[in-house]
């Protein structure tokens, strides 16, 4: 067993570490590893306008995509723990589910379709973008959230809070939203790190002046192969730092439940 | 701070369960138990009073005020859940002080009200803890004080033992009564332990599909239950089915006497017989239990199961005609038991 152990680790990491050290190395041409160590790589990277461009792309459009999902999950997700129908919460659950089983690639077909219509042409949109990327990471929050409440048993703390005399928006802001605080905040770290890392439907919905950092990272993979590496490390450590948050969520998550009998 | 249910009417809109002619009044102070088996609408009714259902007819008053068109959280009523309902994300402070943060009781008042509360539930030293850090009476003594802290007209109690273990469960029974005593409170007690009900409630309400059928003292409802099915939830019971005839009770068992005033000759009626009221024989005692002459009907049989509960011993006895159960503490051999005159109660003809 931990022969598989490390050999599945080795084929997780050495990847990455070909990545940092290719980022780092000089000249790397029919050699087993680079030779020579310099920063010439980053530096390039941070000199290229549109990498920059793209960097800051990414980072608004994972904000708003985190704003809309959070504006839009919370109420959704309440709506659909309160339904009192089953047939509702079945339905509902399926409809927000969908965009997980079907390929980003098939949204962007369709975002494409409908927007490069003469009644919308809104296609290489910046808040198209967010809007796509909201598609594609709402379940993930959805799923989080409604597990929360499931797990939490929200509608008795509800009743309870309503016989101790509180209103629907004292409910809402006042128990509701503070008791899913843990999974709100690990479900958008998980859209945050969804959102910087997505490729597919970004490639084909994003206009050329708004292109998310993965977009343009692709054109690198053309040319020089340390730059290469050096704008994938910047991406990794962005996507790492989000899970490391989201890992820290958890843990927090755990704290607040254990010792429950 | 009284509890006044009068007609009450509710039909769930899909099984078509429900509550229907509810009559039940729990004066100031009093303590009532509401049991029944599952489904029975206990936990529906408790609802209907804390105003998270609506009935279709009838009336509740508390503190004589009725608060048909009042919502839930206007109503003034203290509720304790099964599963205590804390909220997680504040301390057992912040838990029992919440209700007079919404009734805009100034900061440093509500602290040393909600301080002196958890202090009477001896809880002061887990104020500041969080109710995952709490152990499950704990967490129920939290529940009790915020759902007391704001002087409600009525407290609810949806089974808020059933989750303790038994051990705990005796000790909470008496400090929840402690405190509803000290308040003053007319309480509401839903439980399907009609053993917690009787040693706990000063009255106690049996219903069964959606009805009530009896309310009364818990002496009362042992010894006089109105019907084949409280006699048998409430407590153990041998039933028999009787006819009335020269002056006793024919039963498959045999010609019973009765102190109880006899139906008119002829009539159809169930005899209930408590099993501690029963006189069991031992085999050393066979000749005077037969010579005995008080109108006791004397049964010889086998025992067929004997159980061991300690201070007392329950046993079925196998006679002609059909089983008793017997409750004795003697834990000398049984070969028959005597059915007195006194023991034998006579329950009112069913509508």
């Amino acid at each position: 067993m931990p022969v598989f152990t490390v050999a599945y680790l080795l084929f997780l990491v050495a990847p990455i570490l070909l990545l940092l050290v290719g980022s780092v190395g000089g000249a790397w041409t029919n050699t087993l590893l680079p030779e020579g160590f310099t920063t010439e790589w980053y530096r390039n990277v941070w000199d290229d306008g549109s990498f920059r461009r793209a960097f800051v792309v990414s980072l608004w459009v994972c904000l708003a995509t985190c704003a809309a999902t959070a504006a839009i999950g919370l109420p959704l997700a309440y709506g659909i723990y309160g339904a009192a129908r089953r047939g509702v919460k079945i339905a509902a659950r399926l409809l927000y589910l969908m965009p997980v089983a079907a390929p980003p690639l098939v949204l962007g077909f369709g975002f494409i379709l409908v927007f490069s219509s003469d009644q919308l042409p809104f296609l290489g949109a910046p808040w198209l973008l967010v809007c796509g990327h909201v598609v594609l990471t709402l379940p993930y929050l959805m799923q989080t959230l409604v597990a929360d409440m499931r797990h939490l048993d929200l509608g008795s703390l509800e009743r309870a809070a309503e016989s101790l005399g509180a209103g629907f928006a004292q409910r809402f802001f006042g128990v509701v939203v503070p008791s899913l605080r843990h999974s709100l905040a690990s479900g958008l770290i998980m859209v945050a790190a969804l959102s910087i890392g997505e490729f597919q439907l970004s490639n084909l919905i994003a206009g050329f002046l708004s292109r998310p950092y993965p977009v343009v990272l692709l054109q690198a993979f053309y040319g020089a192969t340390g730059f290469a590496c050096a704008a994938t490390v910047i991406l990794l450590a962005l996507a790492l730092l989000s899970g490391a948050a989201a890992g820290a969520a958890g843990r927090g998550r755990v704290g607040a439940v254990g010792g429950r009998p | 701070m009284s509890i006044a249910i009068s007609g009450l009417e509710f039909r769930y809109s899909g099984s078509g369960a429900g509550v229907s002619g509810i009559d039940l009044d729990v004066p100031p102070g009093a303590f009532c138990a509401v049991i029944g088996p599952s489904g029975c609408g206990k936990t529906t009714l408790l609802q209907l009073v804390a105003g998270f259902l609506r009935p279709a007819a009838g009336r509740i008053a508390l503190s004589g005020v009725d608060v048909a068109d009042v919502p839930p959280k206007d109503r003034n009523v203290g509720v304790v859940f099964q599963n205590y309902a804390l909220f997680p994300h504040m301390t057992a402070l912040e838990n029992v002080a919440y209700p007079l943060k919404l009734r805009g009781v100034p900061a440093a008042e509500r602290r040393a009200r909600a301080g002196e509360a958890l202090e009477k539930a001896h809880l002061s030293a887990f104020a500041e803890r969080r109710p995952g850090q709490l152990s499950g009476g704990q967490q129920q003594r939290v529940a009790l004080a915020r759902a007391l802290v704001f002087r409600p007209r009525a407290l609810l109690l949806d089974e808020p033992l059933s989750a303790l273990d038994a051990a705990h469960r005796a000790a909470m029974r008496d400090e929840i009564r402690a405190v509803q005593r000290e308040h003053g409170i007319a309480t509401l007690h839903v439980t399907h332990d009609q053993e917690e009900a009787l040693s706990i409630a000063d009255m106690v309400a049996v219903m069964e599909g959606g009805k009530l059928l009896q309310l009364a003292p818990p002496r009362e409802l042992y010894d006089r239950p109105v019907n084949r099915f409280v006699a048998g939830f409430v407590g153990h019971a041998n039933l028999f089915d009787a006819r009335v005839a020269g002056g006793m009770l024919e039963t498959p068992v045999g010609p019973l006497a009765t102190r109880d005033p006899l139906p008119p000759e002829g009539a159809a009626v169930t005899v209930l017989v408590r099993p501690e009221a029963l006189e069991p024989i031992s085999e050393a005692h066979v000749a005077e239990a037969v010579a005995k002459d008080d109108g006791a009907l004397v049964l010889m049989g086998s025992v067929t199961r004997d159980r061991f509960l300690g201070s007392l011993r329950r046993f079925d006895l196998a006679v002609r005609g059909g089983t008793i159960l017997g409750e004795t503490s003697s834990q000398a051999p049984i070969v028959g038991v005597r059915v007195p005159p006194g023991a034998v109660r006579v329950l009112p003809p069913e509508a």
